[in-house]
């Protein structure tokens, strides 16, 4: 269970919260306006990045505000906690290792938990 | 046989009874159950899991393979290692997976058959023909699979309990306490966490260290105890186990607080720590690992140094003439130990050429006259049910000895299963012949024999060093030893078989039966990657995780393979680190309190009245009311349904979900969540609406009541109002921030009836006669708020029957006099109560839909010929321009309609199909088109025939058309008709009378 950072609480339990997917996906000010494709992809298209991933929490059983975390998705930590309306950190200021803690290749899984 | 230790200081002289296997034995207090019965002289303690194979007690701790054992008197828990449980007077022990007997065990025919359950055996086996998995051989391998029975019925009062702390140490042995030592009345709050009863670990299990700074182990122990229980900083947690090491240094550990005591059902006998740190020394040292050898299993075959724990740490020798056999520099201690109790040991075997072998044991072996084979190895023991005799080997001699006990030392590997359970990464090192930690993930340091450091005299520089970041006081350790200085250790994993018969075996996973056999025989079939090898073979599988065995199977692996140990690689390292009671991860979340149950303010009249309830949500509804003793449901709920068309009936809606929505910009809130249109709605008018998401698809409903364009009340499904709250919730705060709207739960703020029924209007005018329940004074789907005695009430009117109606909300406190009262006055008008199957029933009689029976998050409202409720003027609401989508603007969607049986007797049921055939074929060979599916199904008591609501591809367009529905068990479809979903009062005469 890992440690998250509420930006309002300060650090709680990970099961305080509750994940809500990708952060920076904004709803479009004028859905008629849009064609079904990019409405499509509003609705039902997110990344899946294995490495640096910019998601959405909320603290259900805490303060229950939503805020955005950078979580590195291929080791599990947590890299920086902003509020929603917080300018999005850039990519660059994150080390991107792109590597499981067990040292897996960049794609698929694999047994190479041994440093060579 | 066995003899006593007198000189240990861990068991106290009390002695006690425990029974094993219906026979009572005499034990020591602090006595483990196998130390127990080493000291009785019993070896053979269980059956194995595959072969039926007499197994005695391999190991003298966390580790054990063999020795499990069910515990009668502790609610019959199985797989209980007897290595760890201490015992306690009057406990009783059952050996497992025998049957009749220990000794005679009719499974043992497994045994004899063993050629053919080979690995993978299973896979291969139970293929075909079609149907016997399911009829034959499921139950047959679930009969006989497992080791011991499940445990009975208890209920166990474990806690958790949380910590946050600055550093743990895991392992209170000699460097746990010698790093625990750096940081006495230092700023930093530490737990060490003690597995065993006693600290001490290596110290007071071994021989191994003479002297520390000039005192004795034991002495040492307990001056530096002393130290840290006078320290302000540091606490003792004992017989706790590290089971978790998870991310962010979160650690889970079990304590059993009744170790040794029978258990009191009426306190807490585990407790889970939740331990959150900031740093975590990891000192849980080491395990021995055994040898492959024919017969490697027999009772009598046992770990040199669990051996050698057993006289420390239990005061119990297990045999004073057995037989050493190593392949390093380790055993000298153990060879000290038997001589100096007297007791002489009949052979020494070592693997290691005599040039590599230590000029001290040498010596010693030669003062004290013990038989001495160098460059030899044991090529198997043989015996019944016991180890009787033992062959050496030696070049192409082979020696024949008789002994009953068989003392092996294959290494030891650093316990590394949380350092990897924390993700850190270890690398093979060659001069320990095993994997060490290398580079940590988290903020993990590893001390002594865990980090790899087998040399006692390095081990006070290597804490020195390790915990310098602390910048803490230097220690000083002065180490004289009974064992060389240097470890040295030759490869060795399995010994050669003198011939080559389908029956010899040589063990490598003892848990499993696994054998060196069917390791070849997996590589050869191309299982040759080690996690496909664990898993076809079942190697490592067992409760104990092959702890003593895993490496071992890694490098015969990996010597079949012709590659290095760190080529092939480790499996993976998952939690927990030993079998932990589910007892314990439950804690006080059981029974009642496992989830909480709601119940309205007028459960108790519903209770006796006879209601049975249903679970909705958390939420306990009346079900139905029983009038009697024997009515069925149906029989209820047709006499409901009955009875509320012709008079009245009242529900209990306290469970709706209910959301007050105020604010400046509460008006275009609601009408950007919901689909209907709000702007027009006069106040105090209510209506129903629908929530979607932004898929298109139907999410909830309810009826908003507007009171004001700044003021909403929102009701919600009664399961769905947490989600509804939620979402609104996050809408706002993370889309349209600019909007200023304030949510608020209030469901439980209010107690709601709805009463219903053509005589509803003079049994409200009775209850309240100051009110003007006249059409033209209060129609349909308006609300007001009354006076009422001391408090104030909302009436709404509204139903879900399709009868006129009217929901009435009043404070939970005055909930339930109001309650009696109506019914006082509603006796003359034959009103009566309610539950959910009838309100289902009625509303489906009226063609009314249900969240989460006709919808299943695939329908939208035009599906359901809601177009009415869309507010096609708005510029935007959630799920607006889903609507328009090639897929939900498709002709042939799934669309709701009513089914009427064209045999009126007929029975439609929900969730039956729709087809186009009057019958099935007997063989079904082509796929059978299908239409679509009954959502709700009912006998309606006031058609008199059974009646249906579908969702039918293009069903909108198919009215009067036939169609088949099947029924179970039957090829014989029944045919009904597509009608209009509204059966009663499409006019809606009924619902604004």
């Amino acid at each position: 269970m890992i440690l998250i950072k509420c930006p309002y609480c300060g650090e709680r339990d990970q099961s305080e919260f509750s994940n809500g997917g990708e952060a920076h996906v904004i709803r479009p000010k004028n859905p008629e306006s849009l064609s079904d494709k990019d409405w499509g992809e509003y609705v039902f298209y997110r990344n899946n990045p294995k490495g640096i991933f910019y998601e959405r929490w909320v603290h259900s059983h805490g303060c229950k505000k939503w805020f955005n975390a950078v979580r590195n998705t291929s080791t599990d930590q947590i890299l920086k906690v902003y509020k929603v309306n917080e300018k999005r950190p850039d990519l660059s200021d994150f080390e991107n290792t792109l590597k499981s803690p067990s040292g897996e290749p960049l794609v698929g899984s694999g047994n190479f938990a041994v440093k060579k | 046989m066995s003899a006593i230790n007198n000189n240990c200081e861990y068991i106290s002289k009390k002695q006690i009874k425990i029974i094993f296997d219906g026979k009572t034995y005499q034990a020591y207090e602090g006595d483990t159950i196998a130390s127990a019965l080493l000291r009785n002289n019993i070896r053979l303690v269980g059956r194995s899991f595959k072969y039926h194979r007499p197994r005695g007690v391999y190991t003298c701790g966390i580790e054990e393979p063999n020795a499990l054992v069910q515990i009668l008197s502790e609610h019959n828990e199985p797989n209980t290692r007897a290595t760890i449980k201490r015992v306690y007077d009057g406990m009783e022990i059952k050996s497992q997976n025998r049957w009749p007997s220990l000794k005679y065990d009719f499974g043992a025919v497994n045994n004899i058959l063993s050629p053919i359950f080979s690995a993978g055996f299973y896979y291969k086996t139970f293929m075909g023909p079609k149907g016997f998995w399911k009829n034959l051989y499921e139950p047959l391998i679930r009969r006989s699979a497992g080791l011991g029975k499940p445990p009975k019925n208890f209920r166990s009062k474990s806690t958790h309990q949380y910590h946050n702390t600055d550093i743990v140490i895991i392992g209170a042995g000699l460097s746990g306490l010698a790093a625990a030592k750096k940081f006495i009345n230092t700023k930093y709050k530490v737990l060490l966490i003690e597995q065993d009863s006693y600290l001490g670990g290596i110290l007071k299990n071994s021989n191994k260290v003479k002297t520390i700074n000039g005192l004795t182990p034991l002495e040492w122990i307990n001056e530096t105890e002393e130290l840290i229980l006078n320290s302000n900083n540091i606490t003792i947690l004992k017989n706790t186990l590290v089971t978790t090491y998870n991310f962010t240094n979160h650690l889970i550990a079990l304590e059993d607080k009744f170790a040794g005591k029978k258990i009191d059902l009426n306190k807490s006998e585990l407790t889970l720590h939740k331990i959150r740190t900031s740093n975590t020394i990891i000192t849980n040292g080491h395990i021995e690992r055994f040898i492959s050898f024919r017969n490697n299993d027999l009772p009598g075959v046992m770990l040199a140094s669990s051996f050698e724990k057993y006289i420390h740490r239990y005061g119990v020798v297990p045999e004073t003439e057995p037989v050493i056999f190593t392949n390093n520099s380790s055993t000298l201690s153990l060879l000290k130990t038997l001589i100096s109790l007297g007791c002489k040991p009949k052979a020494y075997v070592d693997s290691r050429k005599k040039d590599n072998i230590e000029t001290e044991i040498k010596k010693f072996l030669k003062d004290k006259d013990i038989s001495f084979f160098s460059d030899a190895e044991i090529e198997g023991c043989d015996g019944n049910k016991k180890v009787e005799t033992i062959t050496i080997r030696q070049g192409k001699s082979f020696t024949k000895l008789k002994s009953s006990m068989l003392c092996v030392s294959g290494g030891y590997n650093p316990d590394i299963h949380l350092f990897t359970q924390s993700k850190g990464l270890v690398k093979w090192d060659k001069n320990i012949l095993s994997f060490k930690p290398d580079t940590p993930f988290q903020k993990t340091i590893t001390l002594g024999s865990t980090s790899g450091n087998y040399n006692f005299k390095k081990i006070c520089d290597e804490i020195n060093e390790k915990i310098s970041i602390f910048k803490t006081k230097k220690i000083s350790l002065d180490i004289n030893l009974n064992v060389p200085n240097k470890f040295s250790i030759k490869e060795l994993w399995e010994t050669k078989k003198k011939s080559n018969s389908n029956w010899s075996k040589s063990f490598i996973d003892l848990h499993n039966d696994v054998t060196t056999k069917d390791l070849k025989q997996a590589i050869t079939e191309g299982f040759d990657r080690i996690e496909h090898l664990k898993r076809y073979t079942t190697n490592s599988m067992g409760t104990d995780q092959g702890k003593i065995s895993s490496i071992n199977s890694l490098a015969i692996v990996s010597k079949m393979l012709k590659k290095e140990i760190s080529e092939v690689g480790t499996t993976t390292y998952r939690p927990p680190y030993a079998p932990l009671s589910f007892a314990a991860i439950a804690g006080r979340s059981t029974y009642e309190f496992y989830d909480p149950e709601r119940k309205t303010s007028i459960h108790s009249w519903h209770l006796k009245n006879n209601a049975v309830f249903e679970d909705v949500g958390q939420w306990k509804r009346p079900w139905y009311f029983k009038a009697s003793e024997n009515e069925t449901m149906h029989q209820a709920v047709q006499r409901e349904s009955k009875m509320l068309r012709e008079n009245a009936g009242i529900l209990d809606g306290s469970t709706l979900g209910k959301i007050e929505i105020k604010g400046r910009d509460a008006l275009e809130f609601m009408n950007l969540m919901y689909t209907n249109a709000f702007s027009k709605m006069k106040p105090m008018t209510s209506r129903y609406a629908m929530m979607l998401g932004e898929d298109g698809m139907i999410k909830d409903d309810g009826i908003i009541c507007k009171i004001n364009d700044q003021h909403f009340i929102a009701t919600t499904t009664s399961s769905g109002a947490p989600k509804v709250l939620a979402d609104m919730e996050e809408y706002l705060q993370t889309e349209w921030p600019h909007l200023q709207v304030y949510l608020n739960s209030i469901t439980e703020q209010f107690s709601t009836f709805n009463i219903s029924g053509p005589k509803t209007r003079e049994i409200m005018m009775k209850v309240f006669p100051d009110i003007d329940f006249s059409n033209d004074a209060f129609p349909f789907m308006t609300f007001k708020n009354f006076d009422y005695k001391e408090t104030k009430i909302r009436i709404m009117r509204a139903s879900f029957t399709g009868e006129l109606g009217y929901e009435i909300y009043i404070p939970p406190k005055f909930g339930l006099k109001l309650w009696e009262e109506i019914f006082s006055y509603g006796k003359e008008y034959n009103l009566i109560p309610y539950g959910t199957e009838t309100m289902h029933l009625l509303r489906a009689e009226k063609g009314y839909i249900v969240i989460g029976q006709e919808t299943d998050g695939t329908v939208t409202p035009i599906d359901l010929n809601y177009n009415w409720m869309i507010g096609k003027n708005k510029k935007d609401f959630i799920g607006k321009r889903s609507l328009s989508r090639p897929d939900t603007s498709r002709e042939d969607r799934k669309q709701l309609v009513g089914l009427s049986p064209i045999n009126k007797k007929d029975i439609i049921e929900e969730g039956q199909h729709i087809v186009e055939l009057n019958e099935l074929p007997k063989k079904i060979t082509n796929p059978i088109k299908y239409l679509g599916h009954v959502s709700s199904g009912y006998h309606s008591p006031n058609l008199n025939h059974s009646i249906g609501l579908a969702m039918i591809r293009g069903g909108k367009n198919l009215l009067g058309q036939k169609f088949f529905v099947t029924a179970t068990g039957k090829t014989k479809n029944i045919p009904v008709e597509i009608v209009n979903p509204v059966f009663i009062d499409p006019e809606n005469k009924r619902l604004t009378s």
